[in-house]
């Protein structure tokens, strides 16, 4: 897994920036008035993101991440079925984003470059990784990928859906999201009914067990 | 020199240090280590399944099954701390599924000689490859080093059980022993990074 170095400082000062990305943008400028705000000295911002305001959105979706699993894990989730606790996991992941959505609309555009694809990628992984983790999953066979996988495309769907939205608390987005969860529910469903037709095949190791020596 | 002649070293106090620029991390060597002995936890069992596939109903059936039994609680273990530690388990579980099975039905298919042949060869190379980690781990990992060098103990049972049942007789024994090492040589190799 990609690690990344996680700091009090980093943190601070990422988030001290975030006022100043709607005028700025994600620049050297803003990460600058950032550190000044957080008390700390401009001058130390390559010290501190050596990558530039890349590495400052890295830094910025891994706290998130971060909060929102502390967030989930002061819930109670026990009771909840997986769906609803995955969905809660979005809800609560962009919750940490809320009240900075030209933040957010301007890192994708930063992230959407080309030369930006590999931290991209990085984050999105780290993202549904934790979201995972978070929401109990302990899975050890090859659905830790389908399920990443899935679950990006969900996440990045929603996100997408969720900068656009303007509705009360989110409410479009949430129900945009439990429509995406729903589509995602066809794939069991087809690979029960996958699973009931393959039973009706003849099976190809009844063949080996009669092949097999004696003795 | 096989790791089991090897003199008796202490391990070190922690575990990747000393370690210079450019080495792995103290969490990449784990995540390298439990993803790899997850994969071949799981490999392991799948032969032995595709052994006991071909082989089950014969006298040989009740040790395959025994074997294949301990195989399952190294992989539900190795399991546990994947999902403990937030380790990625290897892509190449899908290939491993179908790999370790071909392998264990193939040589049962030659014979129960060759199938035992097939597990002596495995875990020689097991037996190896669980030193080298314990060596590599420090007190820092205790637990795990202990797990692992457990394992290693009942994976060298397994292989005094494929020789007892006469895997030597195998027909060929040099060439598909030798065969079957580099196998899970290239197998350790990929899972480690895969």
């Amino acid at each position: 897994m990609a690690e990344i170095e996680r700091s009090p400082e980093r943190d601070a000062a990422v988030t001290a920036t975030l006022p100043h990305v709607p005028l700025d943008g994600w620049t050297r400028r803003a990460l600058k008035a950032g550190l000044k705000d957080a008390g700390m000295d401009p001058r130390d911002l390559d010290l501190l993101f050596p990558g530039g305001p890349v590495e400052a959105i890295e830094v910025w979706c891994d706290l998130a991440d971060r909060q929102m699993a502390e967030d989930l894990a002061r819930e109670e989730l026990a009771g909840m079925k997986l769906r609803a606790r995955v969905a809660r996991a979005v809800m609560g992941r962009l919750d940490r984003l809320r009240g900075n959505k030209e933040a957010v609309g301007r890192a994708l555009a930063l992230l959407a470059l080309p030369q930006n694809a590999p931290i991209a990628a990085r984050t999105a992984f780290r993202t549904v990784d934790t979201i995972w983790r978070a929401v109990g999953d302990r899975s050890s066979d090859f659905s830790w990928y389908t399920k990443r996988a899935s679950l990006g495309a969900v996440y990045g769907a929603t996100l997408l859906y969720w900068l656009n939205d303007d509705s009360e608390d989110d409410a479009r987005t949430a129900e945009f999201l439990d429509r995406r969860i729903e589509g995602l529910m066809v794939i069991p469903k087809a690979r029960a009914r996958l699973k009931e037709a393959a039973a009706r095949l003849p099976d190809p190791f009844g063949l080996i067990r009669r092949l097999r020596p004696a003795g | 020199m096989t790791a089991l002649d090897a003199p008796f070293a202490e391990p070190p106090a922690e575990t990747a240090v000393p370690r210079a620029p450019g080495d792995l991390s103290p969490k990449q060597l784990l995540a390298r280590m439990i993803r790899v002995d997850h994969a071949g936890e799981y490999g392991a069992a799948r032969i032995y399944a595709g052994q006991i596939a071909v082989l089950g109903h014969t006298d040989k059936g009740p040790i395959l099954q025994h074997m294949k039994d301990q195989e399952q609680v190294h992989l539900d273990t190795f399991s546990d701390l994947v999902a403990e530690r937030g380790v990625r388990p290897t892509a190449l579980l899908p290939f491993w599924h179908v790999a370790g099975f071909v392998l264990g039905a193939g040589t049962a298919l030659m014979g129960s000689r060759a199938a035992m042949a097939c597990t002596v060869a495995i875990e020689e190379v097991i037996d190896e490859h669980y030193a080298e980690q314990a060596s590599a781990l420090g007190e820092d990992e205790k637990p795990l080093r202990d797990t692992i060098e457990k394992f290693r103990a009942e994976e060298i049972e397994h292989r005094d059980i494929g020789l007892a049942h006469e895997a030597e007789k195998a027909p060929g024994y040099r060439i598909l022993t030798t065969l079957i090492k580099a196998g899970c040589k290239v197998a350790i190799r990929l899972s480690e990074r895969v």
